[in-house]
């Protein structure tokens, strides 16, 4: 299906923090309680609209367990989006999203829109961290952040979503150079036909406006 | 590969293939593909998963998914290149296969008849207790790899349409596998020979009478007089000469759908096939496989490259100069001859030598070497560094009419393990990799690699293979940094299409008996 945009995103945070159940809420619309240990990288896919244009979210789910740690560190780059989850039930995982924004900030380029996501928020009794932790922690990194349940479904989509409009928005500024691919965003078929002559003449950051 | 092929070109031919255009050879472009482009089948991946993995800046490393299992728990990883292809031209498949008689072919030699259908039967009867029937189909393990060149068309339909020929020749030969107490028959339809038992009573047969055995009366417990000696073929022999005419019937295949579909490049095609409590791996091309026993190191393939087979290509040459149209000498000098050299005496080497000697350059010596470039820069024709594998029928010299296809051999060389021989442990493994694995990695740290990893993995985990394949194409791939793809000490990670198979040895237990009905994974 033809799209304006690709958008590739990471989703990274330790092991069991619920990555592999949030891609499946958001790309099957569907809870699986019992997942293995992701080992590598899986991928999911799916289309949204933002601002009336077909936009492509290309997300790649990632290992939390340490003795992959240097597999999926080479998986940051060319990545324009970063979902970065911890678990509200358990405080260690929180205590480790530092660790996990020095990996993601050295080893993705500059502009990656990082989102934190404190998942299971259906589990309230169970809670160690609050949700002004995750917000304040999000203020001082210069994150966006949102509590979800992927088992539930909320804050799922608006996960997804939310992170994909700031990185549309950082295109329609100009930030991102959507030509280098090394930035995690493509142009699809639809755009560049809509905008061949654009192309064809400067190719340059102010193709995604010119169309506005 | 892609650049094996087309890179030298320029750079060396100079003066007789200079001021060309783009030598895209004549492929049928406008025909319908047979094949799509894909992954490997038992990926299972959607085409949003493909796209994902052709990512040539984060170069996703694949692996088997949770779900799905390969026969013995067999590992499997691979990667895409670092952009000198769109896609990946590296190709797997991996199958457990029932091989069974062809329908409505006559049973040679034995004459019974194979009406009883045990695969009607329900499955539980129990397993390895019943004689094998002749309904029975012989069980093969198939794991392959094929590195594609010049475009991924014979690369997807050899990873598709190998095993079918493998089938077909062993169907050829089934009755004769099934009988292991006896030596396959010389002639078909005669009393096949019984090895190793003298002295007992034999029938003489038409073939024995025709040799003029058909003495002896009166004695018939002695073996009957020869008068000439005759070769006696194992049924190993027979697998080995199945799966060689298997590459050859691919080839020709290949070269048959040319006309009516665009199968684009050629390929190399590695094959390790478990038949009968052996190991079959046959070669065509650079890629290799080694046997990982108790930490030792036993190769099991060789690479077929244009350094390895210079002999071959130059007596090729030699023998049929009208191949080398004009352009090119059979000969090997170390460096290429200029004009002011002729009448000098200068170093070179022919097909019968392996080492180097003076002739005087003459006019023709000139002309371009048949073999050049050291190492994996080494091509036949400056064309291809690689001389035996699949496809290839319209691979042309750049700029030139001069075709490649004849110096290249689709014959596999065919090693054969026998697993029976001894005991294996959980970390005694054959791993299989295309040249993107080997051209970066030796042997030994391979070996070393896949041991300690596996050392430090739960000998329970049947994820523990995968998981080591996944850690052989990450150390061979590296991690990108300023200067590009760098691994261990700085050096330089592979640029190419890499896939791995790690097979762990132990777990062809699971297979038995060799003949069967049932269908397992």
């Amino acid at each position: 299906m033809a799209y304006a945009y690709l958008f590739k995103y990471i989703i990274i945070g330790d092991t069991g923090v619920g990555k592999s159940c949030l891609l499946l809420q958001f790309t099957d619309k569907r809870f699986q309680p019992v997942h293995d240990l992701t080992i590598g990288v899986e991928f999911g896919a799916r289309m949204i609209t933002i601002d009336g244009k077909q936009i492509k979210l290309q997300i790649w789910d990632t290992a939390g367990q340490e003795s992959f740690r240097s597999i999926t560190r080479s998986y940051y780059r060319g990545a324009a989006g970063a979902l970065l989850v911890y678990d509200i039930t358990r405080r260690d995982t929180f205590n480790h999203l530092t660790t996990w924004l020095e990996d993601a900030r050295q080893h993705s380029n500059s502009n990656m829109v990082i989102m934190l996501i404190g998942n299971k928020s259906d589990l309230e009794s169970r809670r160690e961290v609050k949700k002004e932790e995750g917000e304040a922690f999000a203020r001082e990194h210069g994150l966006i952040f949102m509590e979800t349940s992927a088992k539930t479904a909320s804050n799922v989509e608006e996960a997804f979503i939310n992170t994909a409009k700031e990185i549309y928005e950082k295109i329609q500024e100009g930030v991102f150079d959507i030509n280098n691919e090394a930035n995690g965003i493509k142009i699809g078929p639809q755009h560049a036909a809509t905008n061949s002559s654009l192309a064809g003449g400067q190719g340059g950051q102010q193709a995604g406006g010119g169309c506005c | 590969m892609l650049t094996r092929v087309k890179s030298a070109v320029a750079s060396f031919v100079g003066g007789i293939m200079a001021g060309s255009s783009d030598g895209e050879q004549p492929s049928g472009a406008e025909l319908p593909h047979k094949f799509p482009y894909m992954r490997p089948a038992f990926l299972g991946l959607s085409p949003d998963e493909i796209e994902c993995s052709a990512d040539h800046i984060a170069r996703p490393i694949l692996i088997l998914k949770e779900t799905k299992r390969l026969p013995w728990a067999t590992g499997y990883a691979e990667v895409i290149n670092a952009g000198k292809s769109a896609l990946n031209e590296d190709q797997a498949c991996c199958e457990v296969i029932m091989v069974k008689k062809k329908p409505g072919a006559p049973s040679t030699p034995s004459k019974t008849p194979t009406a009883k259908r045990r695969s009607s039967l329900p499955n539980g009867e129990g397993l390895g207790l019943r004689e094998s029937s002749e309904s029975d189909g012989l069980l093969i393990h198939y794991w392959a790899l094929f590195d594609g060149h010049a475009g991924s068309g014979a690369a997807v339909m050899a990873s598709k349409l190998l095993q079918q020929h493998i089938i077909e020749q062993l169907q050829d030969v089934l009755d004769i596998l099934r009988n292991l107490g006896s030596l396959p028959p010389t002639v078909l339809g005669e009393e096949p020979n019984h090895p190793g038992t003298p002295g007992t009573n034999r029938t003489l047969t038409r073939a024995a009478s025709l040799r003029g055995a058909a003495g002896a009366p009166g004695s018939p417990s002695t073996p009957p007089p020869r008068f000439f000696t005759e070769k006696k073929i194992q049924h190993e022999s027979l697998v080995i000469g199945a799966l060689e005419n298997a590459f050859k019937d691919m080839d020709s295949q290949i070269e048959r759908e040319k006309a009516v579909y665009n199968i684009s490049g050629g390929c190399t095609a590695l094959v390790v096939a478990f038949i009968l409590g052996k190991l079959y791996v046959a070669n065509a091309g650079d890629s290799r496989a080694i046997i990982i026993r108790n930490g030792e190191i036993i190769p099991v393939s060789a690479e077929f490259t244009p350094e390895s087979e210079r002999q071959r290509l130059q007596f090729l040459g030699f023998m049929q100069p009208h191949l080398l149209g004009g352009e090119f000498t059979h000969l090997e000098f170390p460096r290429r001859v200029q004009r002011k050299e002729v009448g000098k005496k200068m170093l070179y080497r022919d097909f019968t030598m392996t080492g180097w000697a003076y002739k005087t350059i003459e006019d023709e010596d000139l002309r371009f070497p048949l073999i050049y470039g050291e190492g994996k820069k080494a091509r036949v024709m400056a064309t291809i560094g690689v001389t035996r594998g699949l496809g290839d029928h319209d691979l042309k010299v750049h700029d030139s009419n001069i075709y490649i296809k004849p110096f290249l051999s689709c014959c596999p060389e065919v090693r054969v393990y026998n697993l029976t021989q001894y005991e294996h442990g959980a970390d005694d493994v054959l791993v299989m990799g295309t040249d993107g694995l080997w051209d970066v990695l030796s042997n030994e740290e391979v070996s070393e690699s896949v041991t300690s990893f596996l050392a430090n993995c739960d000998p329970d985990d049947l994820h523990r293979y995968t998981m080591a394949a996944q850690d052989l194409v990450m150390r061979a791939r590296g991690v990108l940094r300023d200067r590009g793809w760098r691994i261990t000490n700085d050096r330089l990670g592979s640029g190419d299409d890499i896939s791995v198979y790690i097979i762990p040895l132990m777990n062809s237990l699971w297979t038995t008996p060799y003949f069967t009905s049932l269908h397992r994974a």
